[in-house]
């Protein structure tokens, strides 16, 4: 056994010796995860509340006087012109309006993501809209009857999720995810250079005269992936977390593709074991991946042929990932725990949100176990296949 | 000592060896003779453990290339010339690290380490990252790491190749001084003026096949002083 650990040493001082290979595996993450995640959502902030307090212009036509008063209280500087939309194309004005037999027509460039129009549409919309309802409670006052007749009731959603669900919000679905993207990142950097790279460097051979059984050279190897693709998978976390810590300080979330800031809850809160169960899913996720990883990378007849094997297996492996976005639709059973890769997901998942039990977590961990097994048999047949081995 | 029994090989539809025999016995160098292709490489490979026969057997140290291949390992050295060694480690980081593989710790592995930095003239390589060292530094690195636990039995295939004049000059003294020291080596190479100067036998590998094999006096005599002229007339007689 004593073999094991001399490999796994091996690999890893020839990693941790690469200061560039640790920088951008582990230092680099914990720095751009932020500005990836919250660096786009802040920015926009600035600009939206910039766009929103600033006095814009708007191309108006045919507008009555109470209107173009509305729009002055809304801090907008109306200017007349011949054609609203005309001038809007051509980008002269970030908004206009017309107003055509009873019909305000609201102009703004609304394609191609987010724009100065979409924010200075909104506020003319939002203008006209209290000068309509000024003038609806005007008409009911003078016949006499309240406001309130024009809402009878009102309809409230109310979030019934568990507290610690609530404060999971989409943190359950970002972090296995990111974990998973981490681990894997991580993990082929060692692997690839455990194995085609020692096959490249001419290596290999001087390793497998050792008199140490091909098994423990495999199990040294995938350990020294699973060493670094869980330092990795650290790495994004905390880049994850100091992000989050910014954005609760300086107001944020992740940024969607409509311009929505989705709040991701902002803290989770995780017990002691729930904590262990989490790092210990995250191991067994590794050591499955990591032995795929040194299996392939030792078939492998050079880096890049190993890159072109691993580059895939990242979208495979990120596949059933995508999939936790609709758990809410599911009703889970027995076999999606059992599932390579989601299985981990639902049960990080779950820990995240304190609904995880311990049939769940057996089964998950069981079966990833089960898994990793195979892949390092799979390792270990790829070892011992000399065609493989000699074929660079 | 090494006996090949009638072995064979074969890569799918390529014969790589063809029912080889031949016996090297302590104290011996062994060189065997070929241009690339003739199956050297792979006769080595088999001898290591590192590829198992298609058939007939060979047995090193005592041991059988098949049943037992972590006990021949024990006893073996294997140095070729592609070999390389971990570049970001330093020469003594690399050679504590196979030497553990042997059970060579602490004192035992210091006066290993003593004995082969002796034999060989690298001190200077102990310290330095291999990243660092010349090639034939490296390669001293290389041949260190085979003969540290002192094994009986030691192959070398094409062990020179890209080496300066220097460093080809002290591997071959080193070959010379190690089988003087009762061990048994195989020197497998394509230059035949290399054999010439360390050989005690010869064996020409033509095709995967065994085409001749003498003394290095009785193979010279029939190349008329030279082993490649051996080589040749020998090829011609086979045909």
């Amino acid at each position: 056994m004593k073999g094991i650990y001399r490999i796994l040493w091996k690999e890893l001082v020839q990693v941790f010796r690469d200061r560039k290979l640790v920088f951008s595996t582990l230092v680099l993450p914990v720095f751009l995860m932020p500005v990836f995640m919250f660096g786009p959502s802040l920015l926009l902030n600035r600009l939206m509340q910039g766009a929103a307090e600033k006095r814009q212009e708007v191309a108006v036509a045919g507008l009555p006087e109470e209107a173009l008063s509305a729009l002055r209280q809304a801090n907008l500087a109306p200017v007349a012109v011949e054609d609203p939309e005309g001038a809007v194309r051509e980008g002269k004005y970030p908004a206009g309006v017309l107003y055509q037999e009873g019909v305000y027509r609201v102009y703004a460039r609304l394609s191609g993501g987010l724009t100065e129009g979409q924010v200075v549409a909104g506020r003319v919309q939002s203008a006209l809209q209290a000068l309509k309802e000024a003038k609806v409670a005007e008409v009911l006052a003078r016949r006499g009857m309240p406001v309130e007749v024009l809402q009878p009731f009102r309809v409230e959603v109310q979030n019934a999720s568990p507290e610690r669900e609530r404060a999971g919000g989409l943190l359950g679905f970002l972090l296995p995810f990111f974990l998973v993207v981490f681990v894997l990142s991580g993990g082929q950097v060692v692997a690839v250079d455990a194995t085609a790279g020692e096959k490249e460097k001419g290596t290999l051979e001087a390793l497998l005269m050792a008199p140490v059984p091909l098994w423990q050279i495999a199990l040294g190897k995938t350990l020294a992936t699973v060493v670094m693709a869980l330092l990795s998978g650290v790495a994004g976390l905390l880049g994850l977390a100091l992000g989050g810590a910014l954005a609760a300080r300086y107001g944020g979330g992740i940024l969607t593709e409509t311009g929505q800031v989705l709040d991701l809850g902002g803290r989770v809160v995780l017990d002691g074991a729930s904590f262990v169960a989490l790092f210990l899913s995250a191991s067994l996720l590794a050591l499955f991946m990591g032995a795929v990883m040194v299996g392939l990378g030792l078939y492998a007849r050079s880096y890049k042929e190993a890159q072109s094997y691993l580059a895939p297996l990242q979208l495979v492996a990120l596949l059933p990932l995508l999939f936790l976005q609709f758990r809410g639709f599911l009703e889970l059973e027995t076999w999606h725990h059992l599932l390579p890769l989601f299985n981990v997901a639902l049960l990080m998942d779950a820990l995240l949100k304190g609904t995880a039990t311990p049939a769940q977590a057996a089964l998950a961990w069981g079966s990833t176990l089960v898994y990793a097994a195979l892949a390092l048999g799979f390792s270990v047949r790829v070892f011992a296949r000399e065609e493989v081995v000699f074929r660079n | 000592m090494i006996e090949v029994i009638q072995l064979t090989k074969r890569y799918r539809t390529h014969r790589a060896v063809e029912g080889l025999s031949f016996r090297v016995n302590p104290g011996e160098v062994y060189a065997l003779l070929g241009p690339n292709g003739a199956g050297k490489t792979t006769t080595l490979r088999v001898l290591a453990t590192l590829v198992k026969p298609t058939a007939g057997t060979a047995r090193v140290a005592g041991f059988d290339v098949g049943e037992a291949p972590l006990a021949v390992r024990q006893r073996l050295g294997l140095v070729n010339g592609g070999m390389r060694v971990y570049d970001r480690l330093t020469g003594r980081e690399v050679l504590a690290f196979f030497a553990g593989f042997y059970g060579l710790q602490g004192q035992a592995f210091r006066q290993a380490l003593d004995w082969v930095t002796g034999l060989l003239q690298m001190e200077e390589a102990l310290d330095k990252k291999v990243m660092e060292m010349s090639t034939g530094m490296r390669q001293k690195v290389v041949i260190a790491r085979a003969i540290l636990h002192r094994p009986p039995v030691l192959l070398l295939d094409e062990a020179t190749a890209g080496l300066d004049i220097f460093a080809r000059r002290a591997l071959l003294d080193f070959v010379k001084a190690y089988r003087d020291l009762g061990n048994t080596l195989v020197y497998s190479t394509h230059v035949m003026t290399e054999a010439e100067e360390v050989a005690d036998r010869v064996g020409f590998l033509h095709q995967g096949r065994l085409v001749y094999e003498g003394t290095k006096t009785e193979a010279l005599a029939l190349g008329q002083g030279s082993l490649e002229r051996a080589f040749i007339q020998a090829v011609k007689e086979a045909a």
